[in-house]
């Protein structure tokens, strides 16, 4: 075959690339660059926007007066603080994916002090508690002897619900990550949980004004290991919620728990 | 149990550089003469020898002893191949347009259902 | 082709594909990263990493859903098999893009955790009896594995140390790690992705490359009977300068080849990694691999020096006008006479 062109026939280790064959790989060449171009950008601009959650460290270290609940997960309703009003509830996490349970336990029900950096996402506040032994102290004695000690919100039950949402883990939906939800997050999710962060529940609906939860089980205590096999996706449930503060708590009954 | 796994990864991992510092510094010139004289290209092997190397002893061996019936080398996988793009092609529909189905979009956001009052202590109506 | 071993045969083909390769691929995070977010009204941006994780995974996905595209096309239409001739350094290339996507998820997703990483990506999620929640980053360790397992055995010494079908049945392993990655998308991100511009890309993309499949698939002219003479056909059926491939039953092909008034019977794998030599061409008077561009002079089946590659050859004979080939073949690189066309 002394013909040059070979017929179009392509060899690699040849310089000799065939003249029609050279204008079709030019040809596929830029569409292929100008393809994954294109795909970049048509996948890029259309990813679901992940909400405005977020660690506001543009706010500095908070530093926040309240009474320690540590039970189902530590939770702090603030009695004196700067930013928030007293009565409000702040979930509490350290850092990471870490809960501050081993901290929060003998403090539980007394007034403590806690500091470290705020995570907001609409109306649910978390503090991820600083490490060390300052992230979360017993505040001192009230210097006026005759104050009654502030105490534990008495909960207020709203009855039995049946609700439609997503369990998250309270940290990561509060703007640790976003997006910080979904199952792409899932291993995320459950990772963050077992660590000991608290749960949430996200509902589609709300109840007396309100659609984020904190989970607690049936007793009203920890009910993490439970819930593992239903995060990260809608899913129904049914509980008693009851209001603790400007907090709801949603004690889940996981037996009712299923995915849509 | 996932710490147990990591550790047997590990140990395999181990195992396969202990095997390619043998094999690519003295085996590789018993048993293929384009190697002779060639080390540059050598480190390129070091990952394919840890990752594949119960593979690279029972071939090393059967180099070894002259087990190489030649035939075996221009018989393809062909049939093997026809039957996993078959396969494939099959497969791909039905993950894809099965992921599709169970997608949790639509009607699905059930209003919140009040299942049981509370106590009517309070005397108040919720919602 | 042998002679001693470097790490890459460099020559201007392959720099053009790689530097194609490259810049399809610095494009693609490009465009992701940098351009697409500032068209995004986002009441806040995505976390970079997942914004990373995003962009890399997607792009290894289509990058494998281009290469598994390649060996159909070029079956369908010839102009296509230069994309063939490197695509080891294509297969390569989406090995580090989906290691660094599984890079990303593990230093975001598995990091900041009380539990080691690794481990963590292993019990994090033990929802395997559902469907919905389905660990799903199993099936993208198992694609990433396979990748891993193809890009460190793309050099040549491995086609020669574990024979090319050895080698071949490996690297056959991307179609379920394919299998794989489509499910690893499909349980995760396309679940979570409201608009459907990544479910009609990813989808699109997968459905090509079975459709390409199904339409690529080859059909053998059959050899029937046990008969140790087989049955090639006419002389004048072949081209000038090409070949009639006949199967000899299981996975044996011979490659009957015409040139300069003759005919010659090789196997019709080659010796590098199994490529269909009866695809190919006479050039310069040696049978040349349409894959990578490996000769072998028809008569013997040896390439020329100093190469020494050789091929298995096989007897013809004439019945009428009718070429029969013999079914055993003959030692790689065995002379035989050629059959002159009367």
């Amino acid at each position: 075959m002394s013909d040059p062109d070979r017929g179009g026939f392509f060899i690699g280790w040849s310089n000799k690339l065939p003249d029609r064959l050279g204008l079709f790989l030019v040809q596929a060449a830029a569409v292929l660059v100008a393809g994954l171009a294109g795909a970049a950008f048509a996948i890029g601009v259309t990813q679901n926007d992940p909400g405005d959650g977020a660690f506001r460290f543009d706010l500095g270290r908070q530093t926040i007066t309240g009474v320690l609940q540590a039970e189902p997960y530590p939770v702090l309703h603030v009695t004196e603080s700067e930013r928030y009003p007293a009565g409000h509830a702040i979930m509490l996490s350290g850092q990471g994916k870490r809960g501050v349970q081993d901290r929060a336990a003998p403090l539980d029900g007394q007034l403590v002090v806690a500091s470290g950096v705020i995570l907001t996402r609409g109306p649910l506040d978390m503090l991820q508690v600083r490490g060390g032994d300052q992230g979360l102290i017993a505040a001192e004695a009230a210097p006026d002897a005759n104050a009654v000690p502030p105490g534990v919100p008495v909960p207020v039950p709203l009855g039995r619900w049946r609700l439609t949402g997503e369990i998250c883990d309270g940290k990561c939906y509060a703007g640790a990550m976003r997006p910080g939800q979904g199952l792409s997050h899932r291993a995320c999710a459950n990772l963050c949980l077992t660590g000991g962060v608290p749960p949430v529940f996200v509902a589609t609906d709300t109840v007396d004004g309100q659609a984020f939860f904190l989970i607690a089980g049936p007793d009203g205590g920890p009910v993490t290991d439970r819930i593992l096999d239903h995060t990260a996706m809608l899913v129904e449930v049914e509980g008693q919620i009851e209001r603790r503060g400007d907090l709801l708590v949603f004690r889940i009954d996981p037996a009712t728990l299923e995915v849509l | 149990m996932a710490a147990g796994v990591v550790t047997v990864l590990q140990i395999y991992g181990m195992a396969g550089l202990a095997v390619a510092a043998v094999f690519l510094a003295w085996g590789i010139d018993r048993v293929d003469q384009n190697a002779r004289g060639a080390f540059v290209f050598r480190p390129l092997l070091i990952p394919g020898v840890a990752l594949l190397w119960p593979l690279v002893l029972w071939r090393w061996g059967a180099l070894e002893r002259g087990r190489d019936p030649w035939a075996g080398r221009y018989r393809p996988p062909r049939r093997l191949q026809d039957w996993l793009g078959i396969g494939l092609a099959a497969a791909i529909p039905v993950i894809l347009f099965g992921a599709l189905l169970i997608r949790q979009e639509g009607p699905l956001e059930r209003p919140a259902e009040l299942l049981e009052p509370p106590p009517a202590a309070e005397g108040e109506a919720d919602r | 082709m042998s002679v001693l071993y470097t790490p890459v045969q460099w020559n201007r083909n392959k720099f053009l594909y790689d530097g194609v390769l490259l810049a399809g691929v610095v494009a693609y995070i490009l465009v992701f990263l940098q351009v697409a977010p500032l068209f995004v009204d986002a009441t806040r941006p995505v976390d970079g990493a997942i914004l990373r994780m995003r962009a890399f995974g997607t792009c290894a996905f289509l990058m494998l859903t281009l290469i598994l595209c390649i060996g159909p096309l070029a079956r369908l239409d010839r102009r296509f098999l230069p994309l063939l001739y490197n695509r080891r350094h294509f297969g390569v290339l989406t090995c580090v893009v989906a290691a660094t996507h599984a890079l990303q998820v593990l230093g975001w997703y598995y990091a900041f955790s009380p539990t080691p990483r690794l481990e963590a990506l292993l019990s994090a999620n033990t929802s395997f009896g559902q469907v919905l929640g389905f660990p799903f980053e199993v099936f993208g360790i198992f694609a990433l594995l396979v990748l891993t397992l193809m890009a460190v055995t793309s050099h040549d010494f491995w086609l020669s140390f574990l024979t090319a079908p050895v080698w071949k049945a490996l690297h056959l392993l991307v179609y379920p790690a394919y299998a794989a990655v489509v499910a690893h998308m499909a349980l995760g991100y396309l679940q979570d992705a409201k608009n459907p511009a990544f479910a009609l890309l990813a989808g699109g993309g997968a459905l090509t490359v079975a459709g390409l499949h199904l339409a690529a698939r080859r059909r053998d002219r059959a050899a029937r009977g046990a008969a140790d003479w087989v049955t090639v056909g006419r002389p004048a059926e072949i081209a000038d300068g090409r070949a009639r491939i006949v199967s000899l039953g299981g996975d044996e092909r011979v490659a009957v080849f015409r040139y300069d008034g003759r005919l010659s019977a090789v196997s019709n794998a080659c010796a590098h990694q199994n490529g269909p030599l009866g695809e190919g061409r006479i050039v310069d008077g040696c049978i040349t691999c349409p894959w990578h561009g490996f000769q072998y002079r028809p008569a013997d089946g040896c390439s020329p020096a100093p190469f020494t590659e050789r091929i298995p050859t096989y007897r013809l004979k004439l019945d009428g006008d009718t070429v029969l080939v013999h079914r055993t073949a003959n030692p790689p690189g065995t002379p035989v006479e050629p059959l002159a066309i009367p």
